[in-house]
């Protein structure tokens, strides 16, 4: 499914990845751990397309997307902050990368309902994206992801700030939606309980590499 | 408010009410009131008043879409890429904004074919060069406001990066499109030195024609007239402006991301490398044409033209009043703005009336203050008509909006904490201003002075009216100059042009040095 093979990234002449390879299975959810600064994020932009890399090659079900531009390789992106655009309501937000692929409005208006319905928050759809909770501004961002049809979903410690309650909370739906789904993840976080609570396989970044 | 200076708001409040009143309140309202005696108010069905109302808002409108649209890739290339040189060809792109507006004029008078000489597009050319570092400026420091994790998101769900734009970075940029938007048309709508000198008798502003009326055809009352209709025309702009300029306070945060990076791609590299050069060559020409023009007689060089400049008295004279004028500008502005900013920052929200206050002789026009002074102090014991006093004081009224604007959001992000700490360690009101304030809102003090310096430099609208006979400036000097015939005579007019310029490229220099690094 997902096959990166020996990428390398390097900042101002400071490798961030050395050789590092990593192979993900259709449906399979990964979470990724390693200290701060030991490049996970910078893999998962590198998988998104945000970044360039050195050299490496990047797969995703056979076909070579190492330098296929972010727009065009359907991958999707969670960030810790969510992200999402200031200037659009809910609706519209999750609606986004559906506008862009010129769906109709009609198909459009009931993939936003489902989309909402599977996060529970129908009744926030005309809502202005800054008057929502912590909580349901991530749903919402989840979401957006999700109704774009990504071949693999990346979620960059789309739990960490959170209560402990709320966490718990999200986690568990997290989950659930990716397996009902039959979603490819790959989940990045500090936190080694929740990446096992979450993930079909947990790595340790460090270990992916070969110096 | 600042709690441990609220008591001295009032105090502060003072000196810059008192100007404003003076200076600016009572000289608008007398406009009004003499005007209401007139019986001139037919000027405004008058054909030629309908023409010159017509080509003020035409020019204004194209100039500003042009503006605008030429400033969008500069400020794209300047919010978001790191390349070599980009510091300087931020400071460049500024230097046609603190430009005279007279040299301006010269500078495409002599840079631009003489077909177009005496046209509206030679002015909507000199409007464009002259408004579009700051629009670059202002849609830049706002493009920088943008997370650039919004992008990402965007990419990510299929957006290309035209789409990108349209979808995200415009509507977030919107606000400030509309602001820079609408300075710019209230710059070219009020332009005075541009239109003056490039654009003939055949072309007038509202402004050059008020100028016209009252010092050319002695129409007082007509002139009157037309400085109400500009006065209305402004104030209905900026109020239906901030009417429906109103942000969601969440779109944009204060924060400043690092969106700036190095290109990643060729295509970014040769946008990049076209933009900025392109950008500081348009800078560049005009000002070496004016350069040329200043060592070339009869098509040799010859230096000869500036040995004169400074041995010729007529000429040294414009050149230490101007500089007197400058260092008086920069002493009263930068008090009287100083005193503005920490009245309306310290004080309770009564305070805020200042703001106001203090933007008015933007509204105004130069050309109006100018006009509104000599006919309101011209009776005993106020006769000022004559006295040098006056243009010094207008070119710190012209000055005054754009300082305190400069000051006032360095003493408002200066965190109260190192007042409170600095207190507690013991140190008296005063000490406490002049060891945290002061130190912190030092570099922007000196880049309102500074600003304040060009601006003084460069006054020519209400000067205009307030020149006698000993009180010449260099602006005032290089539009008579022009005037007169005679090869020498018009390279005299390049040559002091050219100091102008130097004196704009050091003083830009100056402030984007300081504000590196007060950053």
């Amino acid at each position: 499914m997902l096959d990166c093979r020996n990428l390398v990234v390097t900042y101002e002449s400071t490798p961030v990845l050395q050789n590092l390879s990593i192979y993900i299975d259709a449906g399979e959810i990964v979470a990724l751990i390693g200290p701060s600064g030991s490049g996970k994020t910078t893999l998962l932009r590198c998988i998104a397309g945000l970044e360039v890399v050195d050299s490496g090659t990047i797969h995703l079900n056979g076909e070579e997307i190492t330098t296929r531009s972010a727009n065009l390789r359907r991958i999707g992106l969670v960030f810790q902050d969510n992200q999402l655009f200031p200037h659009l309501n809910v609706a519209r937000n999750i609606s986004y990368s559906l506008k862009i692929q010129g769906m109709k409005q009609k198909l459009i208006d009931e993939k936003v309902t489902e989309a909402l319905e599977l996060v529970g928050l129908t009744h926030l759809s005309q809502r202005e994206v800054f008057k929502l909770s912590g909580g349901e501004a991530k749903r919402i961002a989840v979401a957006r992801a999700l109704v774009a049809q990504p071949k693999v979903l990346l979620l960059d410690e789309p739990l960490s700030g959170l209560d402990k309650e709320l966490h718990a909370r999200l986690l568990d739906d997290l989950g659930n939606l990716l397996r009902l789904r039959g979603t490819t993840a790959v989940h990045v976080t500090h936190d080694q309980h929740e990446a096992n609570a979450i993930a079909d396989r947990v790595l340790d970044i460090r270990n992916l590499m070969s110096f | 408010m600042i709690t441990s200076y609220r008591s001295t708001s009032k105090w502060l409040a003072v000196v810059p009410v008192v100007a404003m009143l003076t200076f600016v309140v009572a000289p608008a309202l007398n406009i009004f009131i003499i005007s209401l005696n007139f019986d001139s108010f037919a000027i405004l069905t008058a054909q030629t008043t309908r023409s010159v109302v017509w080509f003020t808002m035409w020019q204004a409108s194209i100039s500003t879409i042009l503006v605008v649209f030429f400033a969008i890739p500069i400020a794209a290339v300047t919010a978001n890429f790191d390349f070599f040189g980009r510091r300087a060809l931020i400071s460049l792109i500024s230097v046609p904004f603190i430009l005279p507006t007279v040299v301006v004029g010269v500078a495409f008078l002599e840079f631009l074919p003489t077909s177009i000489h005496q046209s509206a597009s030679a002015i909507i050319i000199a409007h464009i060069y002259f408004n579009f570092g700051l629009v670059v400026r202002i849609i830049s420091s706002r493009w920088q406001q943008i997370n650039p994790d919004l992008d990402d998101v965007a990419r990510t769900l299929g957006a290309s990066r035209t789409r990108l734009f349209l979808t995200v970075t415009l509507p977030l940029l919107k606000n400030s499109l509309r602001s820079a938007g609408l300075l710019v048309f209230l710059m070219c709508f009020t332009s005075y030195g541009v239109v003056r000198i490039l654009g003939g008798p055949a072309r007038s502003t509202i402004e050059t024609e008020i100028y016209f009326r009252a010092m050319q055809l002695g129409d007082v009352s007509g002139a009157l007239i037309l400085s109400i209709l500009q006065l209305v025309v402004v104030g209905v702009l900026i109020l239906l402006t901030t009417q429906f300029g109103t942000t969601k306070s969440a779109e944009l945060s204060q924060m400043v991301f690092s969106r700036i990076r190095k290109p990643q791609t060729s295509g970014q590299i040769i946008f990049i490398t076209s933009v900025a050069s392109i950008s500081a060559s348009v800078v560049i020409m005009p000002l070496v044409s004016v350069v040329r023009r200043s060592i070339l007689i009869g098509q040799k060089i010859n230096f000869s033209i500036w040995h004169s400049i400074f041995t010729d008295e007529e000429i040294f004279k414009s050149l230490m009043t101007s500089l007197k004028y400058a260092v008086l500008t920069i002493i009263v502005s930068t008090t009287i703005g100083l005193f503005g900013a920490c009245a309306v920052i310290y004080g309770s929200a009564r305070y805020r009336f200042l703001n106001l206050l203090t933007a008015l002789p933007v509204v105004v026009s130069a050309v109006t203050l100018g006009l509104g002074l000599i006919i309101t102090f011209d009776v005993n014991p106020i006769d000022w008509r004559g006295a040098w006093l006056m243009m010094p004081i207008a070119h710190c009224l012209v000055a005054i909006p754009i300082v305190t604007r400069i000051i006032s959001p360095t003493i408002r992000d200066l965190p109260n904490g190192l007042r409170d700490a600095s207190q507690t360690l013991g140190a008296t009101t005063w000490q406490m201003w002049r060891t945290i304030d002061l130190r912190i809102i030092k570099p922007a003090l000196v880049s309102a002075a500074a600003i304040a310096c060009a601006v003084s430099l460069g006054e020519f609208g209400a000067s205009s009216f307030l020149v006698r006979r000993n009180n010449e400036t260099l602006p005032l000097m290089i539009s008579r100059l022009l005037g007169r015939p005679g090869e020498i005579i018009q390279a005299q007019a390049y040559a002091i042009a050219t100091l102008l310029i130097v004196a704009c490229v050091v003083i830009i220099g100056v402030v984007d040095h300081l504000g590196t690094e007060k950053h």
